[in-house]
């Protein structure tokens, strides 16, 4: 049972469980062509029900179309700050989403008092959708980053802090004990112990607030009108500007595609020393 | 682990970089920059107009202009203190002002050309519509660009006007570009639209009921230029400067309604031969403040405020 | 007995103390508060129920739980069974994987744009929108869960012949319903995440529009009365699944409790 378990939570990736089984690079090299083919109906349809009239050409024009207004994108200066701006927003957010969640993950995580104290108001203050915030952070900070930064650092915190609990609960008792009977002190047990072991989780849960920040940069971005690729889909769908909306929309599935292949490729290289790769941990 | 200091070095690095305050002036040339929050209408063309003219330039203003859905979206900019100035309807700053925030109006921003059926404001409903007169739109579906600016009160006036009661009419908050559509495809039964989107809408086959700034208030003051009461205490010089950039601009394009036409190309996005057809509100050089004053009246009868709004203190 | 009383006082303890604390804190510290984005805690709670009196509840509440209620069940109906169909077929799951995997990375709410154009501005638009966001982590999930049934176990219904429905609950359904289960947690927080943005704009009811309202209207204490009935739904959402998991997951929960035991 624990192989299977691993086997299903390191495939959280695209490609299939990383098994000794013979004849496991040809079924990855089949399901990848198999892959390729999907991808390839799925433009194909996008091409061809809107030429046949199946859906309104206004609504969801042709794949060729789409792909001639992302041409026109690549082009434009606009473009590129927009994403830039939406990149650093991203960036920022992230970096001080992960270093409060670490920060306080751990040093709750590692006192039990204080562990037992702040369950109840995690639980509480967590399912908070940070949208919620939108209204009060276009008040106090306007149009500006800083509006942005409060609903990606709110939303992005929890995940990061939830998983470092995790990882930090899941220290094996016995190699703690065995460490403090070695001596260690409470920072080197930290470092040498707690830390390493709560490593996959917290990659999980950087792995995871990427996803979540990259979703409220842009929706800020959407609602509020802050300079950034959010921004520019609202101006072209207002401007009526139907292929140019679809092509920010795929710019948009690519980012998110990158954090969330790259996080991966990063995590499995960075924790390919550690037994077992992790995915949320359910329950 | 090599992960923590690279960590820390990079907090340090980008918080360091995101405080650094961006600087407002420049004193190598006298320039100062400033950022004045606007709509993408066409109320807004003496601003756009004086910025191409160099008349802000001439009063070393560098203007850097940004778009808001609204005088609603653009009012907390200026709390905020995001924008230096502003440009809004005198609904939003009135409720603004109920609520304690202290809003002064600079100058004039434009006005209602007080003809009926020749405004540069509309209310439109589909061409198929069953709706003929602005009574038939009671207790119906009405967009407006912001919830609770000149656009409800001005539709709610209509209403009165034309016979009926205003109070069933639910307002639902659409950004003007999308109006027109919504219109058309009978999203909403009515819409509340300026141009350039009146004619935008009018060429999809709406049709106007009503001229709601007309009905609202005799040559309606639509909007004005405002600033926080803050900014003023603080930068009297900066606030000086803008008010006399504006009221020339607003002066020249008065006197030069084609400028306005042509200004309209380069912050909207729509097509030359239709910014040719568009009626122009009036730009007046003051204020009319007795139109203001019913109007915060009327903001009264509709509960927009629970009691009536001294509009002098506002006001330049 | 006296030790069970203190272990149960403090446990009460634990739970209550800090959330106390930090709202008697919020209360203090903006008792006097001139700062106009933060009226005094007082302020608000007075306000509340002017703005949520039974008929701000029915006019706003109950349409924005129904929706999302509709918008999160259809995902749910629609993530699992696809995500069984899916998860069962090695070539489909291949075939589909990179496309699946470009559609879930989309924001979910830049949709919304897109949705407005198809579907109006109405009700079905905002269910729409909700399913599009809350349908991914759910059928992602299910998928993984589907395919990580251990094959000992399937080996064994073959060569007992159990097939079909049964097959499906007691196999496939009940081994991937941990994970499942994790999907249903994300699911819900886009769900209610999107429920509020499609009632930012273009809407005549429903919570987010009370916010968007109170916002435009300079009504900061109604606006943080609405902040705070949104945190409320959430965490009343929550507890809702944690218990649903609770009842669900019972033999899930008895068997990593006996693996931690043996390992």
């Amino acid at each position: 049972m624990t192989a299977d378990e691993l086997g299903a939570a390191a495939a959280t990736s695209a490609a299939p469980t990383p098994g000794a089984r013979p004849g496991a690079a040809v079924l990855r090299g089949g399901n990848a062509l198999l892959g390729l083919l999907g991808f390839a109906t799925f433009l194909a349809l996008l091409e061809v029900v809107p030429r046949l009239g199946l859906v309104s050409s206004d609504y969801l024009p042709p794949f060729s179309r789409i792909v001639g207004a992302l041409g026109d994108l690549l082009r434009e200066g606009g473009f590129w700050a927009a994403v830039g701006d939406t990149v650093w927003s991203w960036f920022l957010g992230l970096l001080i989403a992960v270093t409060l969640g670490i920060v306080v993950g751990f040093v709750v995580g590692t006192v039990p008092v204080l562990r037992e104290f702040t369950a109840s108001t995690i639980e509480f203050l967590r399912p908070i959708p940070s949208v919620a915030l939108i209204p009060l952070a276009v008040l106090v900070f306007g149009l500006s980053i800083k509006s942005t930064l409060l609903l990606v650092v709110y939303a992005s915190f929890w995940q990061v802090l939830i998983q470092v609990l995790y990882g930090v609960a899941d220290v094996d008792p016995v190699a703690r004990d065995t460490a403090r009977s070695f001596g260690l002190g409470r920072w080197a047990r930290t470092l040498h112990v707690t830390w390493p072991t709560a490593l996959p989780y917290v990659f999980t849960g950087v792995r995871l607030a990427a996803a979540v920040a990259l979703i409220l940069a842009i929706t800020a971005e959407l609602v509020i009108g802050i300079p950034g690729l959010g921004a520019e889909i609202g101006v072209a769908q207002q401007s009526g500007a139907v292929p140019r909306m679809y092509a920010l929309v795929v710019v948009t599935g690519v980012f998110g595609v990158v954090v969330n292949v790259g996080f991966r490729a990063l995590e499995r290289r960075l924790l390919s020393w550690h037994t077992s790769v992790r995915s949320e941990v359910p329950v | 682990m090599k992960r923590r200091p690279l960590v820390s070095v990079l907090a340090a690095a980008a918080l360091l970089a995101a405080t650094a305050a961006c600087g407002e002036d420049d004193p190598a040339d006298g320039m100062t920059s400033i950022k004045v929050g606007a709509i993408p209408i066409v109320d807004v063309a003496p601003l756009h107009v004086g910025i191409a003219k160099g008349f802000f330039r001439e009063q070393k203003l560098n203007v850097e202009v940004i778009n808001a859905t609204g005088g609603a979206a653009v009012v907390p900019g200026v709390v905020s203190g995001q924008f230096d100035f502003g440009f809004g309807n005198v609904v939003s700053m009135i409720i603004a002002r109920s609520q304690g925030i202290e809003l002064r109006a600079l100058a004039s921003g434009n006005s209602s050309t007080g003809r009926q059926g020749a405004d540069f404001c509309g209310l439109v409903v589909a061409g198929n519509s069953s709706a003929k007169t602005a009574e038939d739109l009671e207790g119906k579906k009405i967009a407006v660009n912001n919830l609770k600016n000149i656009s409800e009160t001005s539709v709610r006036a209509s209403i009165r006007k034309a016979g009926g009661d205003p109070s069933g009419a639910t307002f639902v908050e659409l950004p003007f570009p999308d109006m027109p559509a919504a219109v058309a495809a009978h999203r909403v039964d009515a819409a509340l639209v300026v141009e350039p989107f009146l004619t935008l809408a009018r060429d999809q086959g709406a049709r106007v009921v009503a001229s709601s700034f007309v009905d609202a208030a005799p040559n309606l003051t639509v909007a004005t230029y405002f600033t926080a009461q803050q900014t003023i205490d603080e930068r009297k010089d900066v606030v000086d400067r803008f008010t006399a950039a504006i009221n020339k601009s607003l002066a020249y394009t008065q006197a030069n309604p084609d400028a306005a036409r042509q200004a309209l190309l380069t912050y909207t996005q729509i097509a030359p031969e239709v910014a040719n057809r568009l009626t122009l509100p009036a730009w007046p050089p003051q204020i009319n403040r007795s139109s203001v004053q019913a109007v915060s009246q009327l903001m009264v009868e509709d509960g927009l405020v629970t009691r009536p709004v001294d509009v002098t203190a506002m006001l330049p | 007995m006296s030790g069970g009383a203190v272990r149960i006082g403090r446990s009460l303890l634990a739970l209550l103390l800090l959330p106390v604390v930090l709202l008697a804190f919020w209360w203090v510290l903006s008792a006097d508060s001139t700062s106009f984005y933060m009226p005094p805690l007082r302020t608000v709670f007075e306000t509340f129920p002017d703005t949520w009196s039974t008929d701000g509840l029915t006019e706003h509440v109950v349409p924005s739980v129904q929706r999302l209620a509709a918008g999160y069940l259809l995902a749910l109906v629609l993530g699992v069974s696809l995500g069984v169909a899916i998860g069962s077929a090695r070539r489909l799951r291949a075939f589909l994987e990179p496309v699946l995997e470009f559609l879930r990375a989309i924001p979910p709410t830049v949709l919304v744009p897109l949705f407005m154009l198809f579907a109006g501005l109405g009700d079905t638009m905002k269910v729409l929108v909700i399913v599009s966001g809350a349908v991914w982590p759910i059928l992602l999930n299910t998928i993984e869960g589907v395919r990580a049934v251990d094959g000992t176990l399937r080996e064994t219904c073959r060569c007992y012949g159990i097939g079909g429905t049964a097959r499906l609950r007691h196999l496939v359904i009940r081994s991937a319903s941990p994970q499942i289960v994790t999907g249903m947690r994300q699911g819900l927080s886009i769900a209610i995440i999107l429920m509020v943005i499609s009632e930012l704009f273009a809407a005549d009811n429903g919570i987010g529009y009370v916010l968007v309202q109170s916002q435009r209207g300079f009504a900061i204490a109604e606006m943080w009365t609405a902040i705070i009935v949104l945190g409320l739904l959430g965490i009343a959402l929550a507890m809702l699944l944690r218990l649903f998991e609770w009842r669900t997951l019972r033999w899930y929960r008895g068997l990593r409790e006996a693996q931690r035991g043996r390992s």
